[in-house]
Protein backbone atom coordinates (compact mmCIF):
# COMPACT_ATOMS: atom_id res chain seq x y z
CA UNK A 1 0.00 0.00 0.00
CA UNK A 2 2.94 2.54 -0.51
CA UNK A 3 1.35 3.98 -2.88
CA UNK A 4 -0.79 5.63 -0.38
CA UNK A 5 0.78 9.17 0.27
CA UNK A 6 -0.84 8.43 4.08
CA UNK A 7 0.03 4.90 4.00
CA UNK A 8 1.09 3.04 7.55
CA UNK A 9 4.78 1.97 7.75
CA UNK A 10 6.51 -1.58 7.16
CA UNK A 11 5.24 -2.53 10.62
CA UNK A 12 1.76 -2.90 9.81
CA UNK A 13 0.18 -5.76 11.94
CA UNK A 14 -1.57 -8.22 9.31
CA UNK A 15 -4.12 -10.49 10.09
CA UNK A 16 -3.02 -14.26 10.55
CA UNK A 17 -4.15 -17.32 8.99
CA UNK A 18 -5.41 -18.66 11.30
CA UNK A 19 -7.58 -15.63 12.14
CA UNK A 20 -8.92 -15.79 8.54
CA UNK A 21 -10.01 -19.29 9.17
CA UNK A 22 -12.15 -18.81 12.15
CA UNK A 23 -13.34 -15.81 10.68
CA UNK A 24 -14.42 -17.61 7.53
CA UNK A 25 -15.82 -20.62 9.99
CA UNK A 26 -17.75 -18.36 11.43
CA UNK A 27 -19.50 -16.01 8.50
CA UNK A 28 -20.57 -19.24 7.00
CA UNK A 29 -22.21 -20.97 10.33
CA UNK A 30 -23.50 -17.40 10.61
CA UNK A 31 -25.36 -17.32 6.88
CA UNK A 32 -26.30 -20.85 7.43
CA UNK A 33 -28.02 -19.95 10.76
CA UNK A 34 -30.26 -17.34 9.39
CA UNK A 35 -30.95 -19.29 6.30
CA UNK A 36 -31.97 -21.71 9.15
CA UNK A 37 -34.31 -19.02 11.03
CA UNK A 38 -35.98 -18.26 7.41
CA UNK A 39 -36.66 -21.98 6.73
CA UNK A 40 -38.17 -22.34 10.31
CA UNK A 41 -40.50 -19.12 9.77
CA UNK A 42 -38.94 -17.11 12.92
CA UNK A 43 -37.31 -14.59 10.41
CA UNK A 44 -38.73 -12.70 7.44
CA UNK A 45 -36.69 -12.43 4.12
CA UNK A 46 -37.11 -8.71 4.02
CA UNK A 47 -35.16 -8.08 7.72
CA UNK A 48 -32.27 -11.42 6.24
CA UNK A 49 -31.28 -9.22 3.47
CA UNK A 50 -28.96 -7.02 6.03
CA UNK A 51 -27.70 -9.83 7.96
CA UNK A 52 -26.52 -11.67 4.65
CA UNK A 53 -24.78 -8.74 3.56
CA UNK A 54 -22.88 -9.04 7.06
CA UNK A 55 -22.45 -12.17 6.63
CA UNK A 56 -20.68 -11.76 3.11
CA UNK A 57 -18.51 -8.87 4.34
CA UNK A 58 -17.55 -10.88 7.17
CA UNK A 59 -16.73 -13.09 4.84
CA UNK A 60 -15.03 -11.50 2.27
CA UNK A 61 -12.52 -10.03 4.63
CA UNK A 62 -11.33 -13.52 5.61
CA UNK A 63 -10.78 -13.95 2.15
CA UNK A 64 -9.32 -11.56 0.82
CA UNK A 65 -7.19 -9.71 3.67
CA UNK A 66 -5.99 -7.14 1.09
CA UNK A 67 -8.94 -5.46 1.45
CA UNK A 68 -8.82 -5.16 5.07
CA UNK A 69 -5.25 -3.92 5.28
CA UNK A 70 -6.61 -1.53 2.67
CA UNK A 71 -9.10 -0.29 5.04
CA UNK A 72 -7.12 0.13 7.94
CA UNK A 73 -3.97 1.95 5.84
CA UNK A 74 -7.37 4.92 4.73
CA UNK A 75 -8.08 5.22 8.52
CA UNK A 76 -4.70 5.43 9.46
CA UNK A 77 -4.58 2.62 11.65
CA UNK A 78 -1.60 0.37 12.29
CA UNK A 79 -3.10 -2.47 13.19
CA UNK A 80 -5.71 -4.52 10.47
CA UNK A 81 -7.45 -6.17 13.84
CA UNK A 82 -8.21 -2.62 15.03
CA UNK A 83 -9.68 -1.62 12.03
CA UNK A 84 -11.86 -5.11 12.06
CA UNK A 85 -13.21 -3.88 15.19
CA UNK A 86 -14.01 -0.28 14.13
CA UNK A 87 -15.77 -1.87 10.87
CA UNK A 88 -18.09 -4.42 13.34
CA UNK A 89 -18.73 -1.89 15.23
CA UNK A 90 -20.08 0.88 12.59
CA UNK A 91 -21.73 -2.28 11.36
CA UNK A 92 -23.86 -2.89 14.83
CA UNK A 93 -24.38 0.45 14.58
CA UNK A 94 -26.06 0.81 11.63
CA UNK A 95 -28.32 -2.24 11.89
CA UNK A 96 -29.40 -0.93 15.62
CA UNK A 97 -30.50 2.71 13.86
CA UNK A 98 -32.31 0.21 10.97
CA UNK A 99 -34.29 -1.42 13.47
CA UNK A 100 -35.03 1.75 15.66
CA UNK A 101 -36.41 3.19 12.02
CA UNK A 102 -38.21 -0.45 11.48
CA UNK A 103 -39.98 0.25 15.02
CA UNK A 104 -40.58 3.66 14.72
CA UNK A 105 -42.81 2.66 11.14
CA UNK A 106 -44.46 -0.28 13.64
CA UNK A 107 -45.42 1.73 16.04
CA UNK A 108 -46.99 4.33 14.03
CA UNK A 109 -48.58 1.66 12.04
CA UNK A 110 -49.98 0.12 15.60
CA UNK A 111 -51.05 2.88 17.10
CA UNK A 112 -53.40 3.75 14.02
CA UNK A 113 -54.78 0.26 13.93
CA UNK A 114 -55.58 0.74 17.33
CA UNK A 115 -57.21 3.88 16.78
CA UNK A 116 -59.14 2.35 13.49
CA UNK A 117 -60.52 -0.06 16.20
CA UNK A 118 -61.55 2.82 18.72
CA UNK A 119 -63.38 4.37 16.31
CA UNK A 120 -65.03 1.11 14.82
CA UNK A 121 -66.41 0.78 18.72
CA UNK A 122 -67.88 4.16 19.18
CA UNK A 123 -69.71 3.37 15.60
CA UNK A 124 -70.94 0.12 16.75
CA UNK A 125 -72.30 1.90 20.09
CA UNK A 126 -73.74 4.57 17.92
CA UNK A 127 -75.75 2.39 16.24
CA UNK A 128 -77.17 0.33 18.49
CA UNK A 129 -78.28 3.50 20.91
CA UNK A 130 -79.80 4.31 17.77
CA UNK A 131 -81.29 0.75 17.29
CA UNK A 132 -82.27 0.06 20.75
CA UNK A 133 -83.61 4.11 19.93
CA UNK A 134 -86.24 5.20 22.19
CA UNK A 135 -85.93 2.25 24.50
CA UNK A 136 -82.33 2.83 25.95
CA UNK A 137 -82.81 7.11 26.38
CA UNK A 138 -86.21 6.28 28.08
CA UNK A 139 -84.49 4.04 30.56
CA UNK A 140 -81.67 6.52 31.16
CA UNK A 141 -84.93 9.29 32.17
CA UNK A 142 -86.31 6.83 34.87
CA UNK A 143 -82.89 6.01 35.97
CA UNK B 1 -73.14 23.66 12.53
CA UNK B 2 -72.30 20.13 14.00
CA UNK B 3 -70.08 19.89 16.70
CA UNK B 4 -67.84 17.56 18.61
CA UNK B 5 -66.57 17.68 22.38
CA UNK B 6 -64.21 15.21 23.20
CA UNK B 7 -62.50 14.04 26.22
CA UNK B 8 -59.48 11.82 26.34
CA UNK B 9 -59.59 9.69 29.65
CA UNK B 10 -56.93 7.35 30.88
CA UNK B 11 -57.93 6.18 34.31
CA UNK B 12 -60.20 8.95 35.57
CA UNK B 13 -62.78 6.90 37.07
CA UNK B 14 -63.66 9.36 39.53
CA UNK B 15 -64.20 12.39 37.98
CA UNK B 16 -65.11 11.22 34.00
CA UNK B 17 -69.00 11.48 34.62
CA UNK B 18 -69.20 14.66 36.00
CA UNK B 19 -66.79 16.35 33.52
CA UNK B 20 -69.65 14.27 30.95
CA UNK B 21 -72.35 16.02 33.04
CA UNK B 22 -71.20 19.56 33.29
CA UNK B 23 -70.37 19.24 29.21
CA UNK B 24 -73.89 18.27 28.26
CA UNK B 25 -75.36 21.25 30.71
CA UNK B 26 -72.92 23.88 29.03
CA UNK B 27 -72.89 22.72 25.53
CA UNK B 28 -76.57 21.15 25.37
CA UNK B 29 -76.07 20.71 21.26
CA UNK B 30 -72.38 19.23 20.72
CA UNK B 31 -72.18 15.90 20.56
CA UNK B 32 -70.15 14.27 23.28
CA UNK B 33 -66.92 11.47 22.50
CA UNK B 34 -65.03 9.55 25.32
CA UNK B 35 -61.96 8.51 24.29
CA UNK B 36 -60.62 5.67 26.80
CA UNK B 37 -56.86 5.45 26.29
CA UNK B 38 -56.60 1.75 27.53
CA UNK B 39 -57.91 2.41 30.95
CA UNK B 40 -57.96 -0.35 33.30
CA UNK B 41 -60.43 1.08 36.15
CA UNK B 42 -64.14 1.48 35.47
CA UNK B 43 -63.48 4.87 33.03
CA UNK B 44 -65.36 2.98 30.13
CA UNK B 45 -68.32 1.88 32.54
CA UNK B 46 -68.54 5.24 34.34
CA UNK B 47 -68.57 7.30 30.75
CA UNK B 48 -71.28 4.81 29.37
CA UNK B 49 -73.49 4.86 32.39
CA UNK B 50 -73.43 9.11 32.22
CA UNK B 51 -75.05 8.18 27.96
CA UNK B 52 -71.20 8.82 26.37
CA UNK B 53 -70.31 7.57 23.11
CA UNK B 54 -66.57 5.78 23.97
CA UNK B 55 -64.00 4.90 21.58
CA UNK B 56 -61.46 2.53 23.37
CA UNK B 57 -58.19 2.27 22.05
CA UNK B 58 -57.30 -1.19 23.23
CA UNK B 59 -53.95 -0.01 25.06
CA UNK B 60 -52.35 2.84 26.72
CA UNK B 61 -50.94 4.57 23.64
CA UNK B 62 -50.67 8.41 25.19
CA UNK B 63 -52.41 11.46 24.85
CA UNK B 64 -51.17 12.25 21.95
CA UNK B 65 -52.81 8.76 20.42
CA UNK B 66 -55.77 9.68 22.28
CA UNK B 67 -56.54 13.03 20.85
CA UNK B 68 -56.22 12.26 17.31
CA UNK B 69 -58.32 9.70 17.43
CA UNK B 70 -60.61 12.36 18.46
CA UNK B 71 -59.77 14.37 15.27
CA UNK B 72 -59.64 11.35 13.61
CA UNK B 73 -63.69 11.03 14.08
CA UNK B 74 -64.29 14.69 14.17
CA UNK B 75 -63.06 14.74 10.57
CA UNK B 76 -64.85 11.09 9.09
CA UNK B 77 -68.15 11.96 10.61
CA UNK B 78 -68.20 15.46 9.36
CA UNK B 79 -68.06 18.04 12.47
CA UNK B 80 -67.43 21.00 11.42
CA UNK B 81 -65.93 22.19 14.57
CA UNK B 82 -64.75 20.23 17.41
CA UNK B 83 -62.70 20.73 21.25
CA UNK B 84 -61.07 18.90 23.65
CA UNK B 85 -60.72 18.84 27.41
CA UNK B 86 -59.49 16.81 29.69
CA UNK B 87 -61.05 14.32 31.77
CA UNK B 88 -60.05 15.89 35.13
CA UNK B 89 -62.60 18.18 35.50
CA UNK B 90 -59.42 21.01 35.78
CA UNK B 91 -61.07 22.89 32.48
CA UNK B 92 -64.77 24.14 33.07
CA UNK B 93 -67.02 23.33 30.21
CA UNK B 94 -68.38 26.84 30.15
CA UNK B 95 -64.89 28.30 29.19
CA UNK B 96 -64.27 25.55 25.79
CA UNK B 97 -68.12 27.27 24.89
CA UNK B 98 -66.12 30.55 24.63
CA UNK B 99 -63.42 28.69 22.88
CA UNK B 100 -66.13 27.29 20.20
CA UNK B 101 -67.32 30.34 19.73
CA UNK B 102 -63.78 31.72 18.04
CA UNK B 103 -63.92 28.44 15.85
CA UNK B 104 -67.61 29.36 14.82
CA UNK B 105 -66.91 32.94 14.14
CA UNK B 106 -63.78 31.83 11.77
CA UNK B 107 -61.62 33.98 13.95
CA UNK B 108 -59.36 31.15 14.08
CA UNK B 109 -58.10 27.68 12.64
CA UNK B 110 -57.12 26.32 16.63
CA UNK B 111 -58.18 28.14 19.92
CA UNK B 112 -56.21 27.25 22.76
CA UNK B 113 -57.01 28.17 26.15
CA UNK B 114 -54.72 29.51 28.33
CA UNK B 115 -54.66 29.86 32.22
CA UNK B 116 -51.49 32.02 32.00
CA UNK B 117 -53.10 34.90 29.47
CA UNK B 118 -54.62 37.19 31.65
CA UNK B 119 -52.58 38.14 34.53
CA UNK B 120 -54.85 40.21 36.42
CA UNK B 121 -57.77 38.03 37.10
CA UNK B 122 -58.65 37.81 40.10
CA UNK B 123 -57.78 33.90 41.33
CA UNK B 124 -60.42 32.39 43.17
CA UNK B 125 -59.69 29.58 45.81
CA UNK B 126 -59.96 26.47 43.94
CA UNK B 127 -58.19 28.29 40.56
CA UNK B 128 -55.44 26.51 39.27
CA UNK B 129 -51.96 27.10 40.75
CA UNK B 130 -49.05 25.71 39.21
CA UNK B 131 -46.26 23.83 41.12
CA UNK B 132 -42.50 24.80 40.91
CA UNK B 133 -41.17 22.54 38.16
CA UNK B 134 -44.25 23.10 36.34
CA UNK B 135 -43.52 26.64 36.36
CA UNK B 136 -40.21 25.85 35.27
CA UNK B 137 -41.40 23.86 32.05
CA UNK B 138 -44.07 26.63 31.43
CA UNK B 139 -41.50 28.84 31.24
CA UNK B 140 -39.04 26.56 29.15
CA UNK B 141 -41.74 26.01 26.45
CA UNK B 142 -43.85 29.00 26.12
CA UNK B 143 -39.57 30.77 25.32
CA UNK B 144 -38.91 28.03 22.79
CA UNK B 145 -42.28 28.27 20.99
CA UNK B 146 -42.67 31.49 20.59
CA UNK B 147 -38.76 31.28 19.67
CA UNK B 148 -40.02 28.90 16.80
CA UNK B 149 -43.15 30.08 15.60
CA UNK B 150 -43.04 33.94 16.23
CA UNK B 151 -45.82 34.03 17.73
CA UNK B 152 -46.55 34.59 21.57
CA UNK B 153 -48.05 31.78 23.25
CA UNK B 154 -48.65 31.70 27.34
CA UNK B 155 -49.98 28.26 27.79
CA UNK B 156 -48.24 25.39 25.31
CA UNK B 157 -49.43 22.28 27.07
CA UNK B 158 -53.25 23.49 27.57
CA UNK B 159 -55.29 20.39 26.32
CA UNK B 160 -58.40 22.64 26.34
CA UNK B 161 -58.52 23.63 22.76
CA UNK B 162 -61.21 23.92 19.99
CA UNK B 163 -60.70 23.38 16.08
CA UNK B 164 -61.83 23.52 12.74
CA UNK B 165 -62.17 21.25 9.75
CA UNK B 166 -58.56 22.32 8.61
CA UNK B 167 -56.97 21.64 11.84
CA UNK B 168 -59.02 17.99 12.01
CA UNK B 169 -58.05 17.30 8.61
CA UNK B 170 -53.81 18.23 9.76
CA UNK B 171 -53.95 16.55 13.48
CA UNK B 172 -55.44 13.14 12.33
CA UNK B 173 -52.30 12.71 9.93
CA UNK B 174 -49.68 14.70 11.90
CA UNK B 175 -49.97 14.48 15.00
CA UNK B 176 -47.01 13.36 17.38
CA UNK B 177 -47.87 10.66 19.36
CA UNK B 178 -46.12 11.56 22.92
CA UNK B 179 -45.60 15.07 22.46
CA UNK B 180 -48.68 16.39 21.54
CA UNK B 181 -49.44 19.48 23.00
CA UNK B 182 -46.21 21.56 22.01
CA UNK B 183 -45.47 20.01 18.64
CA UNK B 184 -48.93 20.79 17.25
CA UNK B 185 -48.84 24.34 17.99
CA UNK B 186 -46.00 24.30 16.38
CA UNK B 187 -47.16 22.42 13.28
CA UNK B 188 -49.87 24.38 12.65
CA UNK B 189 -48.54 27.89 12.98
CA UNK B 190 -45.87 26.52 10.72
CA UNK B 191 -48.47 25.58 8.30
CA UNK B 192 -49.99 28.45 8.05
CA UNK B 193 -52.97 28.01 10.32
CA UNK B 194 -54.79 30.84 12.50
CA UNK B 195 -53.81 29.88 15.92
CA UNK B 196 -55.24 32.13 19.12
CA UNK B 197 -55.01 31.58 22.41
CA UNK B 198 -58.17 32.53 24.50
CA UNK B 199 -57.73 33.41 28.46
CA UNK B 200 -59.71 30.62 30.50
CA UNK B 201 -60.38 29.90 34.06
CA UNK B 202 -58.50 26.80 34.82
CA UNK B 203 -59.42 24.34 38.10
CA UNK B 204 -57.35 22.46 40.75
CA UNK B 205 -57.67 18.86 38.95
CA UNK B 206 -60.29 16.98 40.82
CA UNK B 207 -59.25 13.18 41.16
CA UNK B 208 -55.90 11.51 40.42
CA UNK B 209 -52.87 13.69 40.55
CA UNK B 210 -50.32 14.98 37.61
CA UNK B 211 -47.51 12.36 36.05
CA UNK B 212 -45.21 14.68 37.27
CA UNK B 213 -41.88 13.86 39.45
CA UNK B 214 -39.29 16.47 39.43
CA UNK B 215 -37.16 14.12 37.54
CA UNK B 216 -39.53 13.34 34.70
CA UNK B 217 -40.21 17.41 34.35
CA UNK B 218 -36.54 17.32 33.27
CA UNK B 219 -36.57 14.41 30.92
CA UNK B 220 -40.41 15.92 29.75
CA UNK B 221 -38.88 19.36 29.62
CA UNK B 222 -35.23 18.57 27.59
CA UNK B 223 -37.78 15.63 25.19
CA UNK B 224 -40.22 19.09 24.27
CA UNK B 225 -37.11 21.25 23.50
CA UNK B 226 -34.90 18.35 21.18
CA UNK B 227 -38.90 17.84 19.77
CA UNK B 228 -39.47 21.61 18.61
CA UNK B 229 -35.89 21.51 17.25
CA UNK B 230 -36.04 18.67 14.86
CA UNK B 231 -40.03 20.04 14.10
CA UNK B 232 -38.22 23.21 12.40
CA UNK B 233 -36.92 21.07 10.14
CA UNK B 234 -40.07 18.89 9.21
CA UNK B 235 -41.29 19.35 5.59
CA UNK B 236 -44.40 21.41 5.35
CA UNK B 237 -47.54 19.96 4.33
CA UNK B 238 -49.09 22.81 3.16
CA UNK B 239 -52.32 23.04 5.01
CA UNK B 240 -52.98 26.84 4.13
CA UNK B 241 -53.44 26.31 0.80
CA UNK B 242 -56.55 24.24 1.36
CA UNK B 243 -58.12 27.52 2.82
Amino acid sequence: MSWLPFAADATQVHLTSQTRIVAAVIAIFFMLMILELIRRDRLQERYSVIWFIAGLGMLAGAAFPGLLELVADVMGVRDTNVALFSIVLLLLLGLALNFSVIMSRQAAQITRLAQERALEKAREQAAEERGNGGAASAERERA
Amino acid sequence: MRTLVFIPAWNEEDSVASVIADVRECLPDADLLVIDDGSTDATVARSRDAGALVASLPFNQGLGAALQTGYLYALREGYEACAHLDADGQHPPREVARLLEEILGDRADLVIGSRYRDPDAVAASDDYRPTFSRRIGTGVFRFFLTLATRQRFTDTTSGMRAANRRVMSLFSENYSPDFAEIESLQLAVREGLRVEEVPVRMLERAGGSSFLTPLRSAFFIFKGVVVLLVGQFRPRQHAEAER
